[in-house]
Formats: C-alpha cells, structure tokens, sequence
C-alpha cells in the first residue's frame, strides 16, 4: 500500500501523511470494500485537484488492477500515426540525420526506439510542454513516462522571432506548485501589501458610540467606521507563448507563486509576445477577457506585466501585426499598450531578460520600455518595481 | 446512514458512492465543475433523501466568515437600553438575546445532524475560507464577545460548493474531499430530462439534445449547461413546438444563450470591429 502512496508522489501528486493515516483509517472502517470503491476513497483522499485525476487513474491501474489491465498493450499503430511520432519523422527526414534509403532498414520497433530517445534527449531542457506521450494510459513506456512531466516534441523556436505560429497552441503552465523558496523575493512583495479602511462605513464603532452616547446624555450616537481590508488588486499578464519565453520559465514560475498570497485579489492574463486588445484567462489561451472589463479595473488596481517584450518589430509597430493568423486586429501592438498603460497608472513591466542585454537582445524592449516602466526579474529590479508601484499607487489610493 | 438518490436527481454510482464515503468520514465534501451541473442540487436531494433539515449558506464577497457562525447585534442591544425592549421579551442584561446564529451555528447547536451547504466559496477571499476551515475541521466556534464555545452536538453532513472563479488554498483542499463533477454525457443527460420530463417522446428528445450538444461545441462564452437545457426543453412543451429546430433556427434560443455576445455570435452578427 504504501508504494502506491510513493508511486503517487512520484508521479507528481502532492501526498502528506495526513492522508496516508485518512487513507488508513478510513479501510479500517472498512469502507473499501471492492476495487471500485477503493479507487474512489484513494481518489478522495488523495486527489484535490482535477489536474492530478489522470495520473492518478494511471497510478491506480498499475498498482491494484495489474499492469495488463490497466495500461493494456500498447498500441502501435496509433502511436505511430500520431503527431508527434510524425513531426518527429518529418524533421529527422528534412534534417539529413535520417535518410530514406535508412528508413526501410529499420524495424518499426527500431525506429521507435530511436524516437523515444531523442524525446528523452531533450526532456531536459524542455518543461511543461503540452504534449504528451500516451496520455490516458496507452503508451508503451507507460509508468515510466509519468515521471519528469511529459515531453514536448516540437522543435524550437529560431531566434525567438517566429513570424507566424502555425499549428498547435502551446502553452506553458505557470501555475504548476513549485517548491523553490526565495524568502527575499517574498519580503519584497510582501512589502505591496496595504491594508487601509476601504468600503462603505458600516462597521460600527462599538466604543466610539457608547463613549459619544454617554456625552449625549444617553441619546444614542452611532458612529460608523470604514472596514479594514487589503485593497490592493493586481492583475499580472505573462507571456507565456513560443519559445521565447522558456528559459525563463524557472525564474517566473517563482515569482509566480510568491505573489499569490500577498494581495487581496490577484488575477493572471495570459498573452503572447504582445498585447492586441485581448488577454487570456487561462494558460492555453481561449478565454478572452474582454478589454473594457480589463481597463475599467479602477486607477487603484496594480497592473504587472511579465513578459521579455523580445519580438519581431513589425509585431509591435504595425497593423495587422499580431502573430495570431486568425487575428484581424489592425491597431498596431504599441497603441494597445498606451492605452493601456493610461488605464493603470501604477503599471510595471518585468523583464526576464536582464537590464545590461536588453539593447542587445532587441529593439522592441526599448519602445515598450518607453511605454512602460521596465525593470528585470532580479532581486534589485523588482525592489525597483515595487518601489515605483508604491509610489505611482498612493496618488490613487487616497482617491 | 446511506444516500440513494432522490426521484428527482439523476446519481451517477460514482457521485453515489462519493457522497456515502463522505457522510461516512465526517468530511466536507467540496464539489466543483461547470456551472449547471448541480452542485448545489445535490446538496438539497441529501437533505430530502435523508430527511435531514438544510442549512443554505450562499457565500459572497464580502463575508468575514464569522457571520455565517453568529452575528452580535449591538444596534438592538442599544437601541433596547436606550428605549427598553418593551413586549419583545428580550433581556438587555443577557447577551444570547441578542445574538443570531448564522448556518453554520444553526447546524453546529442543532440536537439532529444537518446538511449544511456552503455555496459557491470561491466568492469568498482567501482569509475567509481560512476562517471558515477551522471552524469546520474542528467542529465549533467561540464567540468572541462572551469567550464561549459553540461545539457542534453533531458534525452536520457538509456540502462545499465551488465555481474556481478564483483558486481556494492547498489547506482548504487539504482538508476536503474533493470531486470535480464532469459534464454528463448524452447518455446521461438523456436520464436527467427524463427525470424532469417523463412524458418526453424520444424523437423530440433526441433532436433536442443533438442541437444541444453541438450548440456546447461551439464554444460560446458561457455554454449552455444541464440547467439550461431543462428550461430550454421547458419551454419548447410549454410552446407546443413540434421539434427543437436546427442549425440557426433553434427556437427559444434565448434560454439556452444568455450572454449577448453569445446570442449575436449565434445568429451571425458580427461584432463590430474595433478601429
């Protein structure tokens, strides 16, 4: 039993004992009778959140239905005819490293074999990409696979100027826990947290009124005062498109969980590369906020933008730009980003690139810093950003 | 103690189970998934089925948590010492005539076990739910005023409801069961409208559900959900029509779409482009 709660935590599950000793006391009721309600009891227990039920149902089937049945027998034909097994042939095949005449010599097992390692090659360097190999339990490597959170199969992204991203939308998932700490970093947005009397006078003064009724001789005065609530809203939009931004997908995803908890009400948005008058709800992108709702957040409202402002020139400055092919936006990427600079006074764009390369790295950093406040995700830059928030904030604060 | 349903509710064996485990092991339960898909109801068919009284707290923004265990009201109580709480029979030298129990104290002082459902928590900031966890992992509350306990007689079979408009904290889900109810599949959903409409015929009810599901598929800014089609379905009897339409000619669509933009994507408006 207690290696399937291992297995779990391999795979990537957060357990803690707590659970376990549920897990444990909860048989002992007696309430597993069947394998069925087993499976719910474990999945309730052990599974808060519907992200992990999949690997979870993996799990499962491994441990206590027996590999056979669980994972089944792998099925060549769909892996060989699905995507990424084909991309993977096509870019081998362009690439000279496989020829035609070699094709035909190899077996299919083979040939499979080969593919697997370049995905275990890169696994590496690539995380949180979206595509998987044998989700839902069909694939050949099975339990194995679980570990190390997928592998991506696409190539990247040549000198982080795609023009036009054609196919898949890929997404890199921000949210995922992570337990690097950085107790500075936490400090240091801790520091935004404001907690100030905000909302209608409805709280009443219980001592206030008691003294002011006595003075009045016993008419009763009641005196109401603001709550007290932390009223600092931030929105945080990532870049979270392309390539562009994965090597520094470790260093965002920590400040990403350190901010969470030190605002009264954080939501994230999610664009790529440049803002056109849409940002995302969610990481894949097919929730679009609409952007009066966005710029109508009230001046209060902090807004920080993530993202390496490290794009194609024309993306920015001209009509049409976007890199979205289905987007028919005209303005060019610059106006949307005035207007929405004027809409959050208090507005900071973080850039993952550091301050001494920015002039090297591209031109567009410049004309967006010239938009926006910039400062790099170091330590010292986001002490900057703050510090800045801070001040550009209380002019609006009092309003 | 075992729920089976109501005549009124289609239970899926898994929900089934889930609820049994739940009861069984004093844990909130918290359930989550699209809107629609009776969350809420099924807090109020396990009250009914099991004859147990409801506690309903439906949770907003602005709840410190406290309020749904009492409110102290120092206006009366003030108001009584200055004017005297004539007939009300309220003593204005005894406190607990003027404190009023929120659900949570209802259920916590009740004699018989309750269902207790707090609905929609994610309206509620993250400090509330903090609040609310303690009270609810240890089964009591103090009232701060006159330093006393309030330990629930029974633990109440509790009912947490979610819409993730935001994302409740690890310790909250920690301390839940969780279970994230899936959008029912046609073959489910045909057991659901029987359940409301018995008397359906089954050609009306599959074109009803062909052009339901693939309005779903067309990714509208708020899907239509179970919900919706029951009132949809509704109103296509209470018109007398003959069939559910197709295409763009789906008649009441206004009760399947509710948002404008839905509507206007619907019948081929086009929004009108930003310059």
């Amino acid at each position: 039993m207690l290696g399937f709660v291992y297995d779990l935590r391999k795979a990537g599950i957060p357990v803690s004992v707590r659970y376990i000793l549920e897990f444990y006391n909860a048989i002992k009721k007696g309430m597993a009778s069947d394998v069925d309600s087993l499976f719910l009891l474990a999945r309730l227990i052990f599974i808060k959140r519907v992200e992990h039920y999949d690997l979870f149902e993996q799990v499962f089937a491994y441990h206590f239905m027996g590999a056979q049945q669980g994972l089944g027998a792998p099925d060549w034909d769909e892996l060989l005819a699905g995507k990424p097994f084909q991309e993977w042939l096509r870019e081998e095949l362009e690439s000279g490293r496989l020829s035609p005449e070699e094709l035909r010599t190899f077996s299919t097992e083979e040939l499979l074999a080969k593919f697997w390692e370049t995905l275990l090659a890169q696994d590496g360097e690539h995380h949180g990409g979206n595509r998987w190999i044998g989700t839902g339990g069909r694939s050949p490597y099975g339990h194995g696979g679980l570990q190390g959170g997928g592998i991506r199969v696409y190539g990247r992204g040549l000198h982080g100027t795609a023009q036009k991203v054609i196919g898949d939308r890929r997404y890199l998932n921000y949210a995922e826990d992570s337990s690097l700490t950085n107790e500075n970093l936490r400090q240091v947005l801790t520091s935004m947290k404001s907690l100030r009397p905000m909302g209608p006078e409805s709280e009443l003064d219980v001592d206030e009124t008691i003294a002011r009724t006595a003075k009045n001789g016993g008419e009763i005065e009641f005196v109401f005062q603001r709550e007290m609530r932390n009223r600092l809203k931030l929105i945080v939009m990532l870049d979270n498109g392309g390539y562009s931004m994965d090597q520094y997908f470790m260093l965002v995803k920590t400040i990403f969980q350190r901010i969470r908890d030190s605002f009264k009400d954080v939501s994230f948005y999610y664009f790529h590369n440049c803002i056109y008058g849409t940002v995302y709800r969610d990481p894949v992108r097919v929730h679009p906020v609409k952007w009066e709702n966005l710029v109508n957040q009230g001046k209060h409202t902090r807004l920080a933008i993530i993202g390496d402002a490290n794009m194609a020139p024309m993306e920015l400055m001209a009509s049409y730009g976007s890199l979205d092919i289905y987007s028919n936006e005209r303005k060019p990427g610059i106006e949307w980003l005035q207007e929405l600079r004027a809409a959050f006074p208090a507005s900071v764009w973080l850039n993952p690139i550091r301050k001494e390369e920015w002039e090297y790295q591209s031109t567009t950093i410049h004309r967006v810093g010239r938009v926006f406040q910039m400062e790099d995700l170091t330590l010292h830059g986001i002490k900057n950003a703050v510090a800045y928030l801070n001040a550009q904030g209380q002019a609006f604060d009092r309003m | 103690m075992r729920f089976e349903g109501t005549d009124r509710y289609h239970l899926t064996p898994e929900l089934r189970e889930i609820v049994n485990i739940a009861i069984a092991l004093e844990k909130p339960l918290l359930l989550t998934g699209e809107a629609g898909t009776g969350k809420t109801q099924l807090a109020y068919e396990i009250s009914r089925a099991l004859n147990l009284q409801m506690e309903d707290a439906r949770c907003k923004s602005t709840f410190k948590g406290e309020e749904l265990c009492y409110v102290y009201d120092t206006v009366l109580r003030l108001n009584d010492s200055r004017f005297g709480s004539g007939s009300t029979g309220r003593d204005v030298n005894d406190i607990w005539d003027y404190l009023r129990f929120g659900p949570i104290g209802r259920a916590f002082r009740s004699e018989d076990r309750r269902v207790l459902l707090l609905d929609e928590i994610d309206k509620t900031d993250s400090d509330t739910q903090d609040n609310l966890l303690d009270v609810l992992d240890e089964g009591s509350f103090v009232i701060r005023e006159i330093n006393h306990r309030v330990a629930a007689k029974v633990k109440p079979i509790i009912i947490i409801t979610s819409n993730a408009k935001r994302e409740l904290s690890d310790p909250f889900l920690r301390r839940c069961f969780c279970h994230y109810i899936p959008f029912p599949p046609p073959e489910e959903m045909v057991e659901i409208v029987k359940l409301h409409y018995p008397d359906i015929p089954a050609p009306f009810l599959d074109a009803s559900l062909t052009a339901f599901y693939r309005l779903r598929e067309q990714g509208y800014e708020k899907p239509p959900a179970t919900a919706e089609l029951l009132d949809w379905i509704g109103a296509l009897r209470a018109a007398d029509s003959q069939g559910p339409g197709g295409g763009k000619t789906i008649a009441h669509v206004g009760t399947l779409l509710k948002r404008t933009q839905d509507l206007m994507k619907f019948k081929g408006i086009r929004k009108p482009s930003r310059l």
